[in-house]
């Protein structure tokens, strides 16, 4: 598949993301979100960022993704620094932001439209992508008349369809209910796998953390800090679709225990 | 799945068995006419429509009746109005006053369009913009439009551009304030995707802002040109050769009550109408946002 944003090409030995001491200050500086955080994104791994409410780990992801600035550090995506977003950084939001005056089609054409892709390229991919996340039937409906879980696959279409180096999910599920959301997970393993891409997202459900991640960053609270970078080596490394499998693997548990109780040691 | 049942997890299996009588049916309790939130169907809404509107008309023929005969020339009755309004249409020419204002109302309102709802949307995006214009402005929108006709005179006469300059200025800080929060209140989502897609600050403001703001927008105009005819009316009280207001207002130097009361019906109609309109062509101008109905 050729690559739709053209600004940034996959080196293997270069770090997909690469952030460095990171600081956030607010209110003059009284206020530090985050304090001096670095980390390094490794090629097609599923991070989740975790960690309590206000901790930073919405902050850090809005300033990888460019719509918020530190106040110091460096951003380097693919060795190269960056400043503001970019197409090589595909977001999802938890608030669902298909377009509503445009239908799921012309919402996932979008994103190729605004890079300018050939338009005859742009429909053989927005089909394509339309089919992977199961909504070729829906092609000419508003986003109005879809269920929440569409909106949000088609807003994952959109942005797999501009082919990002690194895709951001800032609580992509939250809004959705136990079973669409359970659906969604497993979609979005599934997409992931087949693209090929470098992941991050935001959860504060641990159990979503571990079914989906590769690695988890669990961050702590005021001042924001990585507390803890947990590789999930438990899991072989392959990715496990099936939630029952994964239930029953040896580790789980135990580091579904250790997570509880790191969060609940940052709330106390 | 997994083939090992767990014990703690047992089948259901009363499953409901044949030749059993039907489960009785169920008696929702008496609907009451106050039901909270309840909606009415279509044919009992248009019922209710009529018996309000019968009963408005009723009132306005016992007024008259109960009105001492002395001074019922002042309360005419709904057939005397009629026979009012049939006479404006059929000897006094009321058409080309009717035309005369509605085109005032149009010009005026295009006008304030044309430069409020950019100004509001670019308000609405930008901060700097807003800071730039919005104190002026407010100011503006606390001065009543209809103190400007003393200044509006001296300056045209008793012109049409007078009258339509007092339409403009009636409108056009309200519209500006009202698109303005039209623009601010689009989820910022949709701006902060278009930044992450790569899109410009150009095609972020025409192609993610505008259609995102555009039915509210469309909603707040149509909501100002209802304020538009109320100015019509003072303009046209002031000086005013024709138009609906000026013929009003010559039958009350007469005291034909009846030839008042027609002017008010008919602005009412005209009302009713740019109403049906707005919404119709709202709804053919923004499939996506066509309300379902219930």
């Amino acid at each position: 598949m050729n690559i739709v944003a053209k600004d940034f090409t996959p080196v293997t030995n270069v770090p997909p993301l690469k952030a460095s001491r990171i600081t956030k200050e607010y209110l003059g500086g009284s206020f530090k979100a985050l304090d001096d955080v670095s980390f390094e994104l490794h090629n097609n791994q599923i991070t989740a960022f975790v960690g309590p409410s206000g901790c930073g780990k919405t902050t850090m992801l809005r300033i990888i993704a460019g719509l918020e600035y530190p106040t110091r550090g460096r951003l380097e995506v693919f060795g190269k620094n960056v400043q503001g977003p970019g197409p090589d950084r595909g977001m999802i939001f938890q608030a669902y932001t298909s377009f509503p005056w445009l239908t799921a089609m012309q919402n996932v054409e979008y994103g190729m439209k605004i890079l300018k892709v050939p338009a005859a390229e742009r429909r053989e991919r927005t089909m394509n992508f339309l089919k992977l996340v199961h909504l070729e039937k829906f092609a000419d409906t508003y986003p109005r008349s879809l269920s929440g879980g569409m909106k949000q696959r088609v807003a994952l279409a959109r942005t797999l369809a501009q082919n990002p180096a690194i895709i951001l999910m800032d609580e992509p599920f939250g809004a959705l209910d136990a079973q669409v959301r359970w659906e969604m997970q497993e979609l979005m393993i599934e997409l992931i796998e087949r693209e090929k891409k470098t992941v991050v997202a935001i959860t504060h459900d641990i159990e979503e953390a571990i079914y989906l991640a590769d690695r988890i960053i669990f961050f702590s609270r005021q001042p924001g800090r990585i507390k803890a970078d947990i590789p999930l080596t438990f899991k072989g490394g392959r990715r496990i679709k099936q939630k029952e499998e994964l239930l029953e693997m040896p580790g789980y548990a135990e580091l579904e225990r250790q997570l509880f109780a790191m969060m609940r040691e940052e709330i106390k | 799945m997994s083939k090992s049942r767990d014990a703690s997890v047992s089948s259901l299996e009363n499953l409901p068995s044949e030749n059993v009588e039907a489960a009785p049916l169920y008696i929702p309790p008496k609907e009451r006419f106050l039901e909270f939130r309840r909606q009415p169907s279509t044919q009992r809404a248009s019922v209710l429509a009529f018996i309000g509107a019968l009963a408005f008309f009723g009132l306005w023929e016992a007024g008259h009746y109960l009105t001492p005969a002395s001074a019922r020339k002042f309360f005419p009755s709904i057939g005397e109005v009629g026979s009012a309004l049939y006479m404006l249409f059929a000897e006094r020419n009321f058409l080309h006053d009717v035309s005369i204002s509605c085109w005032r109302i149009f010009v005026s309102f295009m006008a304030a369009s044309a430069i409020g709802v950019p100004i509001g949307i670019l308000m609405g995006c930008f901060g700097n913009i807003r800071a730039l214009f919005n104190p002026t402005l407010t100011a503006w929108r606390y001065l009543p439009a209809a103190s400007f006709i003393p200044l509006l005179l001296v300056w045209f006469g008793p012109t049409d551009q007078a009258k339509i300059a007092l339409l403009f200025i009636g409108v056009i800080f309200f519209l500006i304030s009202l698109v303005l929060d039209n623009t601010t209140a689009i989820q910022k989502e949709f701006v902060e995707a278009g930044l992450t897609m790569g899109a410009s600050r150009r095609v972020i403001l025409t192609g993610i802002v505008v259609p995102a703001a555009l039915p509210a927008i469309f909603d707040s105009m149509r909501n100002m040109i209802a304020v538009s005819w109320t100015y019509l009316v003072i303009a046209e009280i002031v000086g005013a050769q024709d138009g609906i207001g000026a013929v009003m207002m010559r039958a009350g130097r007469f005291l034909n009550v009846d030839v008042i009361m027609a002017g008010i019906v008919t602005i009412g109609a005209l009302g009713l109408l740019t109403d049906v309109i707005f919404r119709g062509a709202a709804r053919v101008l923004f499939p996506w946002n066509v309300e379902r109905r219930s």
